[in-house]
C-alpha cells in the first residue's frame, strides 16, 4: 500500500517498465508496435492530468494546450532550424511547463466547474490560432541520412521503448510526488482547500506547481507524439478528444493515484485501437465512443476508477482479517490508562495575553454576526466559548484564523495585530484549529492526515512523519496510525482532528465544537485528551453549544448570544447569571424557578 | 398520528439518531428541545425523507411512512417548516406560497388557506410581490411557516422557528405559532431551543441528547425538570 | 476604406451579429435551464445540439415533395418538430444516465459527486459524436431553403453609399428563436409547472418538503434544456452545412454566452448568447475569418476571470 517505501515502489515500477519493454519487443508487425507506442503515451498524458486534476482536485478540460504545444513546438523546431528531437523534446517540455504557469495564474482565481470551462477553452482557441497561422498538416521531414539525430527509426519497436522509459519517469515522479509534502499539499487541497490553508499550507503556490509540473510532462510527450506519427494536425494534438483521453484514462483505472492512468492507459488504449482496426471503416467514430462508453461506465459503476474499487475491495478483506476483533477494546483500554494519569496543570495567568480581541465587528449583508466584542485569551488556559445557535462563535474563529477580516478592530496575536494575513501564515504563527463538520482526508490513513498537519514546521518528510506519530499518540491514537480516516468513529475522528491541529506545533489550538455529538462515554475521552494538551502548555479556545460537559473542562467562560459578550467568568458564576439563564432557557424558565 | 419507534440514522456511518421513540397524538403541540448536535434537525429530515433511516418504523396515521417516496410525503399531509427558513429566495412571497399550496389539499383549499395565512401574518399580504430573499428574518420565518400552512397539513414539523432571530421578533413568532395551533386542528412538533417557551405551550415534550430521547413526559412532568437545566447548563 | 464603407460593414457585421446572436441566445437558454434547476453543467450540449440538426434535416426530409405549409416554411416546420423529438431523447438519457449521480442523491455524495455529473456528460458528449458519425455519416448535409438566398435590402442610405442586405432566411430563424424564448420565459414565470421547477432550483431540500418530486423536475429541466438548444440547432441547419462533429464548435459558443449572462439565468443567458454572436460577427471586422472562435474563446476566458457571476448576472456560486 502508500506505506511501503520508496525504494520498493521504484523496485515495482522498474520491473513493470522492463516487462513492458520486453512485451513490447515481441511486437512483430508496425500496428502493434504503435499500439505498444500509443499505450504509454496516453498513460504519460494521463499522469500528467493526474498531478494538477487527480492530486489537487481542480479538474481540467485542457490539458491539449499542453500536449499540442509540445508537439508543434518539436515539429517547426525540426522543420525550421533541423533542431534534433532529443533536444526538442525536453525543450517542448519546459515550453509546457512555462505554459501552465501562464494558465493557471489567471485560471486558478475560479474553483469548480468554472475552472473546468476554462481550462477547456485553451487548447480550442489555439488550435484555432494554429489553423490560422496555416498549420493545418505538418510533416515532419523524413532524414534518412541522421535516423538516430532525428529520431527516426526503422524499427518501430524503439519508440515503443523510448515512449516506456518516458512512461517510467513519469511514474517514478508521480511517486515522488505522491509521498512527499508536494502530494501530499494537493490532496488536502483537494479535500478541502480552506481546511488546508488554516493547516499552514500556502494553497496557490502548490497549485501552480502542480499546474507547471503537469504542463511540463504533457508537453515532453506531446513532442514525443509528434515524432511518433510525422504528421502533426491542429485537430489530432489540440482536439478535445486529447484532453478527454487524458482524463479518461486516468478516471478509468483511478483518479489520484500512481496506477491508475497506466490501468487505465493499458485498456483502454488498445481496445479502441483494435476495435478501430477491426470494424473503423464500418463504424468510423469506434475510437471516441469506446472512450465515451467507458467514462460513462465507470462514473455510474466505480465512480473513483478501478484501482480504487479493487483497493477497497482487499482493504476490507485485510481490515476483516487484522483488525476488527481487537481494535475498540485495546484502545479503550490504552486511552483509559492514559487519562488516569493526569499532570497537573501549570498556568501562567500573569503573563501576556495569547489572543487579545479588541472591539471587533463583523457583518454579512444585513446580518451583524458579531457586534464590539472584546476579550483576552491567557496564555495555559482553556477558555470557553459559548452561545446559542447563531451567537457569532463560529464567526469569531474565522476571524481568528483569519478567513475573513473583520470590519472594526483589532486583533492581536501575542501582541501583534493579524488582521488581513492569510490563514497559513497565521497557522505558521501558532495558531491551529478543528472544524465544525470533521474533515478527515478520507482516502488517506490516520497517520497521513496527521502527516499533513506536520508540514508547517516539519523541515523533512522524516521529521514531519516523526512530529505526526507524536500527536497521534498525544491524542491515544497510535494504535489507529494505519487504519482509513474513511472508516473511523466519530469520537476517533475527533481525536484525529486534534493530532492534526496538533501536528503544527500550535500555541493556541481552536477548537470548534469538538465535543457535539459525542455520548457520555466518548466526550469524556476527548475531555481527557483536551486536558492533557493544556497540561503541556497549549492554550485551548472551546466552542460549545451547551455548557454541559464544558463546566468540567474550562477555566473561564465567555458566552456570547446575538453578536455579543453577555457574559465571562468562571463557570459557576456563569451558569448562574441571569442573562444567560434567559438566552437558553427562555425567560419563563427564570420566573418558574426563581 | 405519528408514531416512531427505535428510530437510527446518521451521515455516512456516524450515527446521530439511536434509537428514538417518540408519539405524537392528534392535535398535540409536542415539543422536542436538546442542545446542539443532540440530532433533532435529523430527526426531522428523517419524517421528511431526505435521511434514509438505519433502523426502526415510522408510522403516520397507522401507515408506514417509510415506504412512502419523500417527495409524496407532503401530499400525505405532512408539512416540514425547515431549519434556517429555507425559503425559495428567488421566488416572490406569492409564489413561495403557491408552492406551499403544491399539495392537492393545499390546491383545493387555496383561496381560505390564503385569506387565514394573510390575517395570521398581514405582513405577507403587503409583500406579497416581493422576493422571498429580500424579507428580513423574521418575515422570512413567517413565510416559511405559511408555506408549510398552505399545504393544508394535518401536521406541521417546526424546527427551530425562533433560531436566528432578535428576541422580540422570536416573542412574535412564538405567539402565532401558538395561536395557529390554538385556532386549527393541525398537530404540531416543534424543535425549539428556547426550553421554556416551548415546553410552556407544548402538550408533552421530549428531550433529546446525543441522539437519544434522555426525558419525555407531559407539560407538568417537564417544567420542574432538573435534567434540562442540566443538559443546557451542565450544573 | 472610405467612411462610408467602414459603416456599412460595421452595420452589415451588426446585422449579422444579431441574426446569429438571437440563435445562440436560444441555445444557451437551453444550457442555462439544465445549470439553473440541476446545478450541471451538460457538456453534452452541444451534441443534442447536433441531434437536434439531423432531426430536423430527417423530418425535412420526410415532408418531401408534398411541402405541407410550402417549400419556404418547411425549414422552420421542422427545426420546430426537432424540439418535442430531442426533449424525448433527453429525457431518456437523464432517466437512464444523469439522473444516476445528479439530485438530492447526487449532493449527498463528497466534492467527487460534483465533478461526476460534468464527466458523465463528456462521456455522453463522446458518445452522441462518435456514433452520430456511424449513424448520420461523415459527410455534411444541410437543409436547403429559399430563403436562405435570398435577401432584403435596407437602403440606400446616406446619400447612397450605404446598403445592408438582411438575410430572409436568417431573420426568420432569428424571429422563431426569440418567440421560442418568450414563450418558455413565459412558461417558467406563468404555469405551476415553471414555478414548481424554479422552485427545485431555487432550494431542492425545500422542494421535497412542498410535494415536489425533484427527481421529475430534473427530469423535464435537462429535457426542455436540450430541446431548446436542438430547435436553435435545427433553425442554424438552414444557415450551413454540418456534420456529427459540429457540436464542439458551438460547445463553447454556449458556455461563454451562458457565463456571460450569468449562469443559471434564462433571460441573462439570451442576451449573453446575443453578445456571443455580435462579439463573432463584429470580429470580422478586424480578424481573420479563422480566428472568429478565437476571438470567442478570448472573450469567454476574460469574462471568467475578471466576473464569473456573468455581466448581466447576479452573482452566482462559483461551483
Amino acid at each position: 500500500m502508500r506505506q511501503t517505501s520508496f525504494r520498493r515502489q521504484a523496485l515495482l515500477i522498474a520491473t513493470f517498465g522492463l516487462a513492458y519493454a520486453v512485451a513490447a519487443a515481441f511486437a512483430q508487425n508496425s500496428y502493434h508496435q504503435l499500439i505498444m507506442t500509443v499505450v504509454p503515451v496516453w498513460a504519460v498524458m494521463g499522469l500528467a492530468w493526474n498531478v494538477l486534476s487527480g492530486y489537487s482536485g481542480f479538474v481540467s478540460f485542457g490539458h491539449a494546450a499542453f500536449f499540442g504545444l509540445g508537439a508543434y513546438f518539436v515539429a517547426l523546431t525540426q522543420i525550421g532550424w533541423g533542431l534534433s528531437p532529443w533536444l526538442g523534446i525536453p525543450c517542448a517540455g519546459v515550453l509546457g511547463g512555462l505554459a501552465g504557469l501562464v494558465v493557471g495564474i489567471p485560471t486558478f482565481r475560479l474553483r469548480g466547474h468554472y475552472f473546468a470551462l476554462a481550462m477547456l477553452a485553451y487548447p480550442l482557441a489555439l488550435l484555432y490560432v494554429f489553423e490560422w497561422l496555416g498549420y493545418q498538416e505538418l510533416a515532419l521531414p523524413m532524414r534518412r541520412d541522421a535516423p538516430l539525430a532525428s529520431m527516426q527509426f526503422e524499427d518501430h519497436r524503439i519508440y515503443a521503448w523510448l515512449a516506456a522509459a518516458l512512461m517510467i519517469g513519469a511514474m517514478l515522479l508521480t511517486a515522488l510526488i505522491e509521498r512527499s509534502r508536494f502530494g501530499m499539499s494537493l490532496l488536502a487541497i483537494k479535500q478541502d482547500e480552506a481546511a488546508a490553508e488554516a493547516a499552514g499550507i500556502r494553497t496557490l503556490a502548490w497549485k501552480l506547481k502542480a499546474i507547471t509540473l503537469s504542463g511540463a510532462m504533457a508537453g515532453t510527450v506531446g513532442g514525443f507524439y509528434a515524432v511518433v506519427l510525422l504528421v502533426v494536425t491542429p485537430a489530432a494534438v489540440f482536439g478535445m478528444l486529447v484532453s478527454a483521453q487524458a482524463l479518461i484514462v486516468t478516471m478509468f483505472g483511478g483518479v489520484g493515484t500512481l496506477w491508475g492512468p497506466v490501468i487505465g492507459a493499458l485498456v483502454l488504449v488498445p481496445l479502441s485501437e483494435l476495435l478501430y482496426a477491426r470494424l473503423g471503416n464500418v463504424i468510423p467514430g469506434i475510437q471516441g465512443t469506446v472512450f465515451g462508453i467507458a467514462i460513462v461506465a465507470v462514473t455510474l459503476l466505480a465512480p473513483e476508477g478501478v484501482f480504487w474499487k479493487v483497493k477497497d475491495l482487499l482493504w476490507r478483506l485485510r481490515a476483516r482479517r487484522l483488525f476488527a476483533p481487537r481494535m475498540q477494546s485495546a484502545s479503550a483500554a490504552a486511552e483509559s490508562a492514559a487519562v488516569a494519569e493526569l499532570p497537573v496543570r501549570r498556568k501562567d495567568r500573569d503573563a501576556a495575553p495569547v489572543f487579545e480581541v479588541r472591539s471587533v465587528s463583523k457583518a454579512f449583508g444585513g446580518l451583524q454576526a458579531l457586534r464590539d466584542v472584546s476579550m483576552k485569551v491567557l496564555r495555559g488556559e482553556i477558555l470557553g466559548i459559548i452561545g446559542p445557535n447563531g451567537a457569532g462563535k463560529t464567526t469569531f474563529f474565522n476571524l481568528l484564523n483569519g478567513y475573513i477580516r473583520p470590519d472594526r478592530g483589532q486583533i492581536l496575536l501575542e501582541g501583534k495585530n493579524i488582521v488581513g494575513r492569510r490563514p497559513y501564515e497565521i497557522c505558521a504563527a501558532g495558531v491551529g484549529r478543528t472544524f465544525q463538520v470533521v474533515r478527515p482526508f478520507r482516502r488517506m490513513t490516520v497517520l497521513e492526515n496527521v502527516v499533513v498537519g506536520a508540514y508547517v514546521h516539519a523541515a523533512s518528510d522524516e521529521q514531519a512523519r516523526s512530529v505526526a506519530e507524536e500527536s497521534l499518540s498525544q491524542v491515544g491514537l497510535r494504535r489507529e496510525a494505519q487504519l482509513l480516516a474513511g472508516g473511523l468513529s466519530n469520537r476517533q475522528l475527533r481525536l484525529l482532528e486534534l493530532a492534526r491541529a496538533l501536528a503544527g506545533k500550535p500555541k493556541v489550538l481552536l477548537l470548534d465544537e469538538t465535543l457535539a455529538g459525542l455520548g457520555g462515554g466518548d466526550a469524556e475521552d476527548v475531555i481527557a485528551v483536551i486536558r492533557r494538551l493544556a497540561a503541556q502548555g497549549v492554550t485551548i479556545v472551546i466552542i460549545e453549544h451547551t455548557m454541559q460537559a464544558m463546566v468540567r473542562l474550562v477555566d473561564r467562560f465567555v458566552v456570547l448570544d446575538n453578536g455579543a459578550v453577555l457574559a465571562a467568568g468562571q463557570p459557576a458564576d456563569v451558569t448562574r447569571d441571569p442573562a444567560v439563564i434567559d438566552a437558553y432557557l427562555g425567560k419563563r424558565w427564570r420566573v418558574a424557578h426563581a | 398520528m405519528l408514531e416512531i419507534r427505535g428510530l437510527c440514522a446518521g451521515y455516512g456511518g456516524v450515527p446521530v439518531l439511536n434509537s428514538v421513540t417518540i408519539r405524537v397524538e392528534s392535535g398535540d403541540l409536542v415539543a422536542i428541545v436538546g442542545p446542539n448536535g443532540a440530532g433533532k434537525t435529523t430527526l426531522f429530515k428523517t419524517i421528511s425523507g431526505i435521511v434514509p433511516p438505519t433502523a426502526g418504523a415510522i408510522r403516520f396515521e397507522g401507515a408506514d411512512l417509510l415506504a412512502v417516496a419523500p417527495s409524496s410525503r407532503a401530499h400525505l399531509g405532512i408539512a416540514h417548516v425547515p431549519e434556517g427558513r429555507q425559503v425559495f429566495a428567488s421566488l416572490t412571497v406569492r409564489e413561495n406560497l403557491e408552492m406551499g399550496a403544491y399539495t392537492e389539499a393545499g390546491r383545493r383549499a387555496w383561496k381560505e388557506n390564503l385569506e387565514r395565512i394573510y390575517s395570521w401574518f398581514p405582513v405577507l399580504a403587503q409583500r406579497a410581490k416581493a422576493q422571498a430573499g429580500a424579507l428580513s428574518g423574521g418575515q422570512q420565518q413567517m413565510l416559511a411557516i405559511a408555506r408549510g400552512l398552505a399545504s393544508s397539513p394535518k401536521l406541521l414539523l417546526l424546527d427551530e422557528p425562533s433560531l436566528g432571530l432578535a428576541p422580540a421578533v422570536a416573542d412574535e413568532i412564538f405567539e402565532r405559532i401558538v395561536a395557529i395551533h390554538s385556532g386549527s386542528a393541525v398537530t404540531v412538533l416543534l424543535v425549539e431551543q428556547r426550553v421554556a417557551e416551548a415546553l410552556h405551550f407544548a402538550d408533552r415534550g421530549y428531550v433529546l441528547e446525543a441522539g437519544r430521547v434522555v426525558l419525555e413526559g407531559s407539560h407538568d412532568e417537564l417544567r420542574n425538570n432538573d435534567r434540562i437545566r442540566q443538559a443546557y447548563l451542565g450544573m | 476604406m472610405s467612411a462610408a464603407q467602414l459603416a456599412e460593414n460595421f452595420l452589415q457585421a451588426l446585422t449579422a451579429g444579431l441574426l446569429t446572436g438571437a440563435l445562440y441566445g436560444l441555445m444557451c437558454v437551453g444550457l442555462s435551464v439544465i445549470f439553473g434547476v440541476m446545478r450541471v453543467i451538460n457538456f453534452a450540449q452541444g451534441d443534442f445540439m447536433m441531434l437536434g440538426m439531423y432531426a430536423a434535416y430527417y423530418a425535412f426530409g420526410l415532408f418531401g415533395a408534398h411541402t405541407v405549409f410550402g417549400a419556404a416554411a418547411d425549414p422552420y416546420l421542422a427545426a420546430l418538430l426537432a424540439g418535442p423529438a430531442i426533449f424525448v431523447a433527453g429525457v431518456l438519457v437523464h432517466k437512464l444516465l444523469v439522473s444516476r449521480v445528479t439530485g438530492i442523491r447526487g449532493s449527498a455524495l463528497e466534492s467527487e459527486g460534483h465533478y461526476a455529473q460534468l464527466i458523465l456528460t463528456l462521456g455522453v458528449a463522446l458518445i452522441l459524436q462518435n456514433g452520430g458519425l456511424y449513424v448520420f455519416g461523415s459527410a455534411p448535409v444541410s437543409i436547403p431553403t429559399p430563403l436562405s438566398s435570398s435577401a432584403w435590402e435596407i437602403g440606400p442610405l446616406y446619400r447612397d453609399r450605404i446598403e445592408i442586405f438582411v438575410n430572409q432566411g436568417q431573420t426568420v430563424a432569428a424571429a422563431i428563436a426569440v418567440a421560442a424564448v418568450l414563450g418558455f420565459v413565459l412558461l417558467m414565470g406563468g404555469s405551476r409547472l415553471g414555478k414548481s421547477l424554479r422552485a427545485a432550483a431555487d432550494n431542492p431540500e425545500a422542494a421535497v418538503y412542498m410535494g415536489i418530486d425533484v427527481d421529475r423536475a430534473h427530469r423535464l429541466a435537462f429535457g426542455f434544456g436540450v430541446a431548446m438548444t436542438a430547435i436553435g440547432g435545427g433553425l442554424l441547419a438552414s444557415g450551413g452545412p454540418f456534420q456529427p462533429y459540429v457540436g464542439l464548435e458551438y460547445v463553447i459558443v454556449m458556455y461563454a454566452g451562458v457565463v456571460l449572462g450569468g449562469l443559471g439565468s434564462v433571460a441573462g443567458a439570451f442576451f449573453g448568447g446575443l453578445t456571443i454572436g455580435l462579439v463573432q460577427q463584429l470580429s470580422t471586422l478586424f480578424l481573420p475569418n479563422q480566428l472568429q472562435n478565437s476571438a470567442i474563446f478570448v472573450v469567454f476566458l476574460v469574462i471568467v476571470l475578471l466576473r464569473p457571476q456573468g455581466l448581466f448576472g447576479r452573482a452566482a456560486r462559483r461551483t
